[in-house]
């Protein structure tokens, strides 16, 4: 087997493997893919799976969300689809005081060709006719939807490797070092050297730092998700905290909570949640659940992806995020333009690492 | 809700183990998800042997019977139609009534799950007429309902032969029984002499290939060495043999290792019947596929573990009932089949080192 390699991916969920497809578009030998466990078993495997632009706060990081947005129709024409379905996305208030805020949000999004209209009452009712009618208003962005998350990975691999691009599972990479101008990686199963090594171990992204003398702070937020029974089409948009995915079943999940790497699901939250989705959308209380599943986020300490060169080490680049599944095509786009060309068609300064300095 | 003791599942093992904690005056609370006490025991028409030796051999809905019974004078609440549905953050357990789900607080919680019947995959398997031989017996002895005219049987166990006798008797004629290896897996020559005697056809080295029909099974191809016989039938029982149920120790994070001849995947335990959970114990096939002498005894001993760490028992008593409990199991065990009992004593050995724990850490 292979051990010296061009560029070695740290990490195969679905920000690894965008990468690692839209690199294969570029070069096509010495690329290999690590991943401790299989490409579902962090957080890609474990998410809402909304491609999600509005609301995301400021204004510059939804530009940037939108724009990866804009790529999925045609990145599901060169991979296979994934099950994307641009539904537009509600955002409900139920208090006529938010309405204000709503304003402000839509005028703030307007300045960079980001459509948001603030719907009414009735407009909202007659978009999602089974919504809560106390409902006061809404946020609505066509721009907004979701994707299959099982098969997005699926498909960047498959992609991925039939355009040469190497994947080792089940080993867990416990050092790395560097030596002269070369890496070398400490798996489980074996060494390997590279030129560049990209971290994109999601959660663990911290862990997998330390072992280069990188301080990447991402920390741990679990969600819980609840999954109904398949039911028959009934919710038509993307709303907040719920989706129904194209097998009928409604995805529901709004917890945020410190747990580390605790990935249990409690009925604390999972009441909670429930009770939240029926106070949204009153016949849900009909609906069985069948399963709970929790996933932990890799959130940045300031809530903003961290993207890019490692300056402090050469040839050390890091990708790492919360709503990678949204991000992960213009992630994968631009990282393979730093590595290939050496810079970016768009500006990843504002997610640089050195921010944290 | 509060309580000493939580009994999850009202089996054989359960019931066992309520009255042992209910019998020393703890206060106990048993779940169980369907409608009635006694688990599969309650439907066995067949004669259930290798009893602890404080009971006679009688039929399984007779000492199912016999179980409840005995826990009428004592705190025991019963709560049928009530799942286990998950935990809440303080680690109590999370049970539904239908409508709503609540907590019950327990000191300790005795996991008596059962096992579930494995089935076997072949072409159209999920045809109407394909079911497990234990939902065969459960139409017949629970539902009084007859499931099917003509059947087949896939598999050769001692129970699928006791099945295949209890289906003839309710006027169900057996086309055969499959056995895919070169006898028949049954141990108990009392029933392979039963099969004979009603001209039940046996086939050897043949498998189930496919089932046909419109819309429900009314054709079995069997494949033997290059034939295909096909058998007109309406009813397909698999024999594939049981599972332990292990979700609720998953959910409560138990460790698991792996034993064959167990079942698979078991929670991990040892010789106080006590998983790797702190106040979490466990008894009867979800420890362990055995027979229904050992399902008691696991369930026993698991009480009187309880019993000692709530302080209703002292140490030494404890020490030497379980001791004398291991003794029965063993013999039970190394009777019927000595392999069993070797892996269960391998199991408690390794009870420090699992090969699956903390699967909630990602
Ligand atoms: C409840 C929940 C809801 C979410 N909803 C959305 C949403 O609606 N929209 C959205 O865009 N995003 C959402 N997200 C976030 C999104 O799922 C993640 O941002 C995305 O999956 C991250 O992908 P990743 O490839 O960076 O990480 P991961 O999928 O976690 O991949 C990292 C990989 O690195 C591997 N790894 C780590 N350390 C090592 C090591 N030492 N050696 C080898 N391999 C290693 C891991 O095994 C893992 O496979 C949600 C997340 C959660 C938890």
């Amino acid at each position: 087997m292979n051990t010296s390699y061009e560029t070695i991916i740290i990490g195969g969920g679905v920000i690894g493997n965008s990468i690692a497809y839209h690199l294969s578009e570029r070069y096509r030998e010495g690329v290999l893919v690590i991943d401790k466990k299989y490409p579902l078993s962090g957080t890609s495997g474990s998410t809402q799976a909304w491609v999600w632009v509005h609301n995301k706060t400021p204004s510059s990081y939804a530009e940037f969300s939108m724009y990866s947005a804009e790529l999925y129709p045609y990145l599901s024409r060169k991979i296979g689809d994934v099950e994307y379905k641009r539904t537009g996305g509600l955002s409900p208030f139920f208090n006529e005081k938010d309405r204000d805020k709503a304003k402000r949000l839509a005028e703030s999004y307007r300045e960079i060709g980001i459509k948001i209209k603030v719907l009414s009452r009735e407009e909202v009712i007659e978009k999602e006719p089974s919504i809560n009618p106390n409902v006061a208003g809404a946020t609505f962005s066509k721009i907004d939807g979701n994707v299959n998350p099982f098969r997005l990975a699926d498909m960047y691999m498959r992609a991925a490797k039939k355009n040469g691009i190497e994947y080792s599972y089940y080993n867990e990479v416990i050092d790395i070092q560097k030596k002269n101008d070369q890496f070398i990686v400490f798996s489980k199963n074996g060494e390997y050297t590279c030129k560049n090594v990209i971290l994109a171990g999601g959660t663990w992204s911290r862990e997998l730092g330390k072992m280069v003398g990188v301080h990447i702070p991402v920390n741990q937020v679990r969600g819980q998700i609840l999954v109904t029974e398949p039911l028959k089409p009934f919710i038509n948009y993307t709303i907040s905290g719920m989706r129904q995915a194209n097998n009928g079943e409604v995805l529901i999940g709004y917890s945020m909570e410190e747990a580390g790497f605790n990935r249990s699901t409690t009925l604390d939250v999972m009441q909670e949640t429930a009770n939240m989705a029926m106070y949204y959308i009153p016949d849900l209380g009909k609906a069985k659940v069948v399963r709970a599943f929790s996933g932990i986020r890799a959130v940045p300490e300031d809530g903003l992806p961290i993207i890019g060169k490692v300056p402090s080490v050469e040839n050390l680049y890091v990708a790492t995020m919360h709503s990678g599944i949204t991000l992960s095509p213009l992630v994968g786009t631009l990282m393979t333009e730093l590595l290939v060309d050496g810079d970016t068609s768009l500006s990843i300064a504002p997610y640089s690492i050195e921010r944290f300095k | 809700m509060e309580t000493d003791v939580l009994i999850i599942g009202a089996g054989p093992a359960g019931l066992a183990a309520a009255f042992e904690a209910g019998s020393r005056g703890l206060d106990v609370v048993m779940i169980d998800e369907s409608s009635r006490l006694g688990g599969q025991l309650s439907q066995q028409t067949q004669m259930v042997s290798m009893l602890p030796s404080q009971y006679p051999p009688m039929k399984g809905f007779e000492l199912a019977k016999l179980l409840i019974n005995q826990l009428h004078d004592f705190p025991v609440k019963i709560l049928l139609n009530h799942p286990f549905i998950g935990l809440y953050q303080d680690g109590s357990i999370g049970v539904s009534d239908g409508k709503n789900v609540f907590p019950i607080s327990a000191k300790k919680v005795i996991v008596t799950t059962g096992a579930a019947e494995r089935a076997i995959p072949f072409l159209k398997w999920t045809m109407p007429g394909v079911m497990t031989i234990g939902a065969a017996q459960t139409l017949v002895n629970r539902d009084f309902v007859v499931p099917g005219k003509k059947a087949v049987i896939f598999g050769s166990s001692d129970f699928a032969l006791d099945v295949a006798i209890q289906l003839k008797q309710v006027g169900v004629e057996i086309e055969g029984i499959i056995e895919e290896s070169t006898k028949l897996t049954a141990q108990n020559m009392d029933k392979i002499n039963l099969i004979k005697q009603a001209s039940i056809p046996i086939y050897l080295n043949s498998f189930i290939k496919e089932v046909g029909g419109n819309g429900q099974v009314e054709e079995v191809y069997v494949q033997q060495d290059q034939e295909v016989k096909t058998f007109h039938a309406d009813l397909v029982c698999v024999d594939g043999g049981r599972k332990p149920i292990t979700e609720v120790f998953y959910q409560l994070d138990c460790s698991f290792s792996y034993q064959e001849k167990l079942g698979g995947w078991i929670p991990q335990y040892n010789e106080r019947l006590q998983s790797s959970q702190e106040g979490v114990y466990l008894g009867g096939n979800a420890a362990g596929i055995s027979f229904h002498g050992s399902i008691l005894l696991t369930g026993i001993i698991a009480g009187i573990s309880v019993c000692e760490d709530l302080g209703v028992l002292e140490a030494d008593e404890a020490n030497s009932l379980r001791d004398s409990l291991f003794k029965e199991i063993k013999i039970i065990e190394s009777k019927q089949d000595d392999h069993l009992w070797l892996e269960r004593m391998t199991h408690i050995e390794n009870f420090l080192h699992p090969k699956l724990k903390n699967q909630f850490i990602s």
